[in-house]
Formats: structure tokens, sequence, C-alpha cells
């Protein structure tokens, strides 16, 4: 784990008034990969693959993974994937840490190789857009091959999403029950999409993911890693 | 990126919630009262047994009531369950869905209604101590078949996403959520979610009868 300074979020939507103060935290270095999530699966026997609850995993928990402790040999060192928010809270507890705030792993992934805040280096920037443009591909690549971030962490871009522990606070607004208009709702006063940066496509990116899974979701390229 | 990544993006730009709240947030330090205690995952086991992997019953949290007894979740287990996530200081919108609750509560037949809980569940695990949930009973004049009940912040996170509800803690100590009103079957499946405010309540009450007749 490396130290991660604190410091100000300002949320995708947001007035000036919305800031939220993070305090100093740990994360993991890397997502947690197959071989990490084998071995907490051994240990806690609860979330294999055939005996995790449906409440908590969706019926695609591991599918990547041919049986409750086999996955393809290349795959030992990518992030673990097609695992639900419930799977990757228990396995953070279990290692006594837990899952980032959205507001904490924001603040990490605000940091380019070279400063804390990236959000005005033009060249990191596009290479963000670069990475997110480009489709997952059927295999995951291995942990720590994309450039390593200012604090020492790898990976919060241009490999998987990440879960965090309230992604359920992303909330989108409706366009047909109740005929509520598309910023009435969420909005309201605030200027709809008075996004403080309409530009930061990767931010909207990852707001539209977290608004729109399920916890017991398990998706072929959304992962997590644990902070402390 | 995925097909199955575009469409849950797709999803999220479609997908409508409807939130009623119009309030400048500030998250709090949240997430920082996270479960300390590791893989306790089943509910006691002389239910557990029998409850179907997707039931909400598999939850082995502990809540308090309206009238300060500690209970676990499973135990309300056995009987079918209208229920919803609100918070008692909630100026808006909670009202509306009580009040969506007990019009749903008047349309069954008195026979019926014998038969149905009615369970509040608290989003504000700070404020909704047992003493004002009981407050906030007898300023709607809830009967004894409702119960409301709340827990910690981490087992209150848990039951939103069990359920399915978006909540986003504002800056006034009040939250934006969804507004949902879910029928349980007694072993714990959710068999129906009415959205919105304001709903007419057919389905809701035509998937209440469904299972008053099979219980």
């Amino acid at each position: 784990m490396v130290e991660i300074q604190g410091g100000i979020y300002t949320p995708l939507y947001s007035l000036d008034s919305q800031k939220i103060t993070v305090k100093p935290f740990s994360m993991d270095v890397y997502p947690v990969t197959n071989a990490d999530f084998l071995a907490f699966v051994k240990k806690y026997p609860d979330w294999k693959k055939s005996t995790a609850k449906r409440l908590y995993a969706d019926s695609n928990y591991l599918r990547h993974w041919a049986s409750d402790t086999e996955f393809p040999q290349y795959l030992s060192n990518s992030p673990v994937v097609n695992v639900s928010w419930f799977a990757a809270k228990r396995y953070c507890e279990c290692e006594g840490k837990r899952l980032a705030t959205t507001a904490e792993w924001e603040l990490a992934a605000k940091a380019s190789p070279t400063s804390k805040d990236g959000s005005r280096d033009t060249a990191f920037r596009q290479w963000l857009i670069q990475v997110l443009s480009k489709p997952s591909g059927n295999a995951t690549p291995a942990v720590g091959l994309t450039p390593r971030n200012y604090y020492g962490v790898y990976d919060l871009h241009g490999l998987v999403w990440e879960w965090t522990y309230d992604f359920n606070s992303a909330l989108t607004t409706g366009e047909s029950r109740g005929n509520s208009t598309l910023d009435n709702s969420l909005f309201c006063g605030g200027g709809s999409f008075a996004s403080k940066d309409v530009s930061n496509y990767p931010a909207f990116m990852r707001f539209a993911i977290r608004s729109s899974v399920k916890a017991r979701y398990c998706v072929p390229n959304l992962g997590f890693r644990c902070v402390r | 990126m995925t097909t199955k990544t575009t469409r849950v993006i797709a999803m999220a730009l479609l997908i409508g919630l409807l939130l009623v709240s119009c309030k400048s947030s500030v998250s709090e330090n949240i997430g920082e009262k996270q479960s300390k205690e590791c893989c306790t995952t089943s509910a006691d086991g002389s239910t557990a047994a029998k409850l179907p992997d997707e039931s909400v019953y598999n939850l082995s949290s502990v809540w308090k009531t309206q009238k300060g007894d500690s209970v676990p979740f499973s135990s309300f287990h056995g009987e079918v369950t209208v229920a919803a996530m609100v918070f008692t200081h909630c100026a808006s919108a909670c009202p509306r869905i009580v009040a969506d609750i007990q019009r749903i509560e008047r349309e069954l037949q008195p026979q019926e209604r014998g038969k149905v809980r009615f369970l509040l569940i608290s989003m504000d695990p700070e404020r909704d101590t047992p003493e004002r949930m009981q407050e906030f009973a007898g300023q709607f004049q809830l009967n004894d078949h409702w119960t409301l009940i709340s827990s910690n912040e981490d087992a209150t996170m848990e039951m939103a996403n069990i359920l399915g509800v978006r909540v986003k803690k504002l800056s006034d100590g009040g939250f934006d959520h969804s507004n949902t009103i879910h029928v349980i079957s007694p072993s714990g499946m959710i068999i129906h979610q009415q959205q919105g405010l304001a709903v007419d309540p057919a389905e809701t009450l035509a998937a209440l009868r469904g299972l008053l007749k099979a219980a």
C-alpha cells in the first residue's frame, strides 16, 4: 500500500460549495488479482464460485474461472473481474482493509505520473481518453503495466473499472417514469449539467458506470482494490 | 469496450430513477465505518438452511425497532412484507412514500391486511433512533402492522444495495434517494418494486395478492 495525501474532491456534478474533504489514506498499489482472489476463496469458502449466494453475486460471478479454484494460468496476475460489490467489500474486510469511497478513489485517480493533480495536464488527459477508447478485449492484461502515478499507484486508468464503497450514490435522473425531465429532480436549481469540467470525459464514463451497476452485478471489466 | 459495458452505460443514461431533492451536497467521511467483521455472511443457521439463495433474509445484520428491540433482519422472514427505505427527517419524498404505502394498506381487504407487514427501513442510522421512529409512527398514525427499523451505516449501505436503492448523503444531513416500494415474499424474494411517487398501486396490489393467495 502507498500513502495518498488528503485533499479536496469536487464531485463531477457540483457547485462551488460542494467540496468533499478527503483525509489521507493508504491505497493498494495494484488491483486485486485472480491469484489474490483465489487465496481468499480458499480461506473463505462462502465466496467460492459454486457457493456464493445469489443475493450477493449474480450468475456471472467468476465466470472466467473454470471451477472454484481454477482459472487460465495467464490470468494469474491480471485483475480479478466478474466480482460483485459484496464480494469485493468482503475481500477487503478480510484483509483488514475496506473499499475506497468514490471521493477517495477519484482523488487518487486525479494524479498523473508526475503530479498529484493531472487534471490540467494535456498529455495526461489525452492518454486517459486514448486508453478509454480502446476496447477491453477478452483477456485482461496483467497489473502494473500502465504508467505508475505520482503516489506510486498503478492501473487506476486503462485496465478495469473498479468498485467504490458508495458507488450507489451516483444518481441519474429519469427519462420516462413520472415524466420527470432529465434534470429537474437531481440537480434542481444547481444548473443541471453544471459539471466543473465538461471536457472530463473519463470522469463522466466512471459516473455512468457507477450509476448503472447494481451491487450484485459481476461484469467482465469491473474489478476492485482496497484501501485503509 | 465490451458490448456489455456499452449496454451498461446506455442503461445508465436511460434508466430513470425518480429522485426528490433540491440541495447541494457534501458527503462526509462515509466509508470509514465499514464493517470490521469479516466473513460472517450467513444468517443464523436455522433459517438460512431453508432460505433461497436470493433471499434478503440471508442478511446477517441486526436492527433496532421503534420499540427499542434489537432484531436480526432475518427474523422478518415468514410474512408477506411491503418495505421501503426512508428517513424520518425527510420533508418531501418520504411522507409521500409512507402515504403511498398507506394507500396500498387501505386498498387491501381487512382479512388481507392482517397478513401483511409494513416495514420502513431507515437510511439515516445516525438520527433515526427508536424514540425518533416511534414519534414518526405516531405522526403518521401507523398501526401495529408497521415496523420501523434502523441499524448502523454499514448495514444500511448493504441493505440499500440488496434492495437496489440509491442513496446520496447531502450536506444538510438529508439524502437524495430512489423512491421505491418493495413487495417481499415470506421467504425473502423481492417480487415487485414500485418506482416513483404517487404511482397507481394496481400492480403492487396484484403482486401482494398473488403472495397472499400462495401463503
